[in-house]
């Protein structure tokens, strides 16, 4: 992933979801151990101190957990957790500027949800 | 353990003052961006830090030890910039060589590794290099010192975006394997605050924020919506720029305070907020106060 710098997110929230999205996509598994704050700022070539702040944040929310001196790791509740907060924040953000959008454009609710049958078909290949 | 201490320093040359009651500290092991306009003081502080000039008044200490005249500090730190002056009877593979006995943590693998990466050769000298490479040189010296305290100053200057994106990953990775105090000034915020902890601003000699980079770029927030409505709204803000969208459009950037009051206010009066980036944050916090470059042609 490369990292979006133009200021429209912070850098340790955009770490925090790319891990996140790593844990949704299976390739960090419950008690595995995730990447330490030296190996993401590697990656990423950022300072590890930001690099901190994103696993922080992912401890606040307990989808990771510490091991003193060993490093950290994911939860059981993890996938639940991220699933939970992504359809609450994202999903719920993005249907309120569907739904503004739509009204600026005088597009019906009829239409609109339409509209969105048609891409689910679409983008299942039907 | 702070590294640099520095209370009401005070620097002037002759009747104009390059720093002016400058209080700051810097803790061990971050790396610090050292940012501000032309003129703004930032080279003047580097040097008094490195003990290269004495302040005028004021107090510093770095390793607890007033710089100026300290072999302590010397050792221990060092200062790249494009004046740094090395022997002229040496070559540059000498140059590598002898640099090893100013420096006690010397990492003679690491220059020697970046000088061949960078393809220099032993037999060139340093004042028949380009801007360019000469820059390139004194990187490779100031990231093999290793030294506890590490200041660059402008140290891109001349480089092209390829090795400038070399020297920021080398700093990086010597950095995460060997942690220090590094101090870096420089105009290309925007190419380097991935790499920042903390940033330092400085303007006309005066401290005008010292915060890690993550607060700074929630520091302020763009707003843009109908000009009336903006502008009344807009009245007992901080307002650090503002900016006319054709007639009745106006954008303008405030302090981020009571952020949850201002979202609430923008989608109670229809405005759009925008994130600002760190870089224009900088350049609107050292403005000068009499509008910007449109004035000059109106």
């Amino acid at each position: 992933m490369i990292l979006n710098t133009d200021g429209t997110k912070p850098i340790y929230v955009q770490i925090a979801e790319w891990l996140e999205t790593e844990i949704l996509n299976g390739n960090f598994l419950q008690d595995q151990k995730v990447y330490s704050q030296y190996q993401l700022a590697e990656i990423f070539n950022i300072n590890p101190a930001t690099a901190a702040k994103g696993l922080t944040l992912l401890v606040e929310d307990d989808v990771l957990y510490k091991k003193r001196g060993l490093g950290m790791f994911v939860t059981e509740a993890a996938q639940a957790i991220i699933l939970t907060k992504r359809r609450e924040h994202t999903l719920k953000r993005l249907v309120t500027e569907l739904v503004s959008e739509a009204e600026q454009l005088n597009v019906g609710m009829d239409e609109l949800l339409e509209m969105v049958r048609k891409e689910s078909k679409q983008s299942k290949g039907e | 353990m702070k590294v640099v201490n520095c209370e009401g320093l005070v620097k002037k040359y002759g009747r104009s003052k390059a720093l002016n009651d400058l209080s700051f500290q810097i803790s061990e092991n971050k790396i610090t961006g050292l940012i501000g306009r032309n003129g703004a003081g930032k080279t003047t502080l580097l040097k008094i830090m490195a003990g290269f000039q004495k302040q005028t008044s004021g107090e510093i200490k770095v390793f607890n030890e007033h710089p100026y005249n300290s072999l302590f500090a010397s050792a221990n730190s060092i200062l790249v910039d494009d004046q740094m002056a090395f022997p002229i009877a040496l070559n540059l593979g000498e140059v590598l060589e002898a640099a090893a006995s100013f420096y006690p943590k010397w990492d003679g693998r690491l220059a020697r590794r970046l000088f061949d990466y960078f393809s220099f050769r032993n037999n060139q000298r340093h004042s028949e290099l380009s801007k360019g490479m000469k820059s390139t040189f004194n990187i490779i010296v100031g990231l093999a010192s290793r030294c506890s305290l590490t200041m660059f100053d402008e140290p891109t200057t001349g480089m092209d975006a390829s090795v400038r994106k070399d020297f920021y990953r080398a700093l990086l990775k010597d950095y995460i394997a060997n942690p220090r105090t590094i101090i870096i000034s420089s105009h290309h915020l925007e190419e380097m605050e991935d790499l920042l902890e903390d940033i330092l601003l400085l303007k006309d000699g005066e401290k005008i924020l010292h915060l890690t980079v993550s607060d700074l770029k929630e520091y302020a927030i763009g707003v843009k919506g109908n000009a009336n409505a903006l502008l009344e709204w807009l009245d007992d803000k901080e307002v650090l720029y503002k900016k006319e969208i054709g007639t009745s459009v106006i954008y303008a950037v405030i302090e981020n305070v009571y952020s949850e009051k201002i979202r609430q206010d923008a989608s109670k009066f229809g405005f759009e907020l925008l994130p600002v980036s760190s870089n224009d944050i900088c350049i609107y916090l050292t403005g000068k106060e009499k509008g910007g470059i449109d004035d000059v042609f109106k």
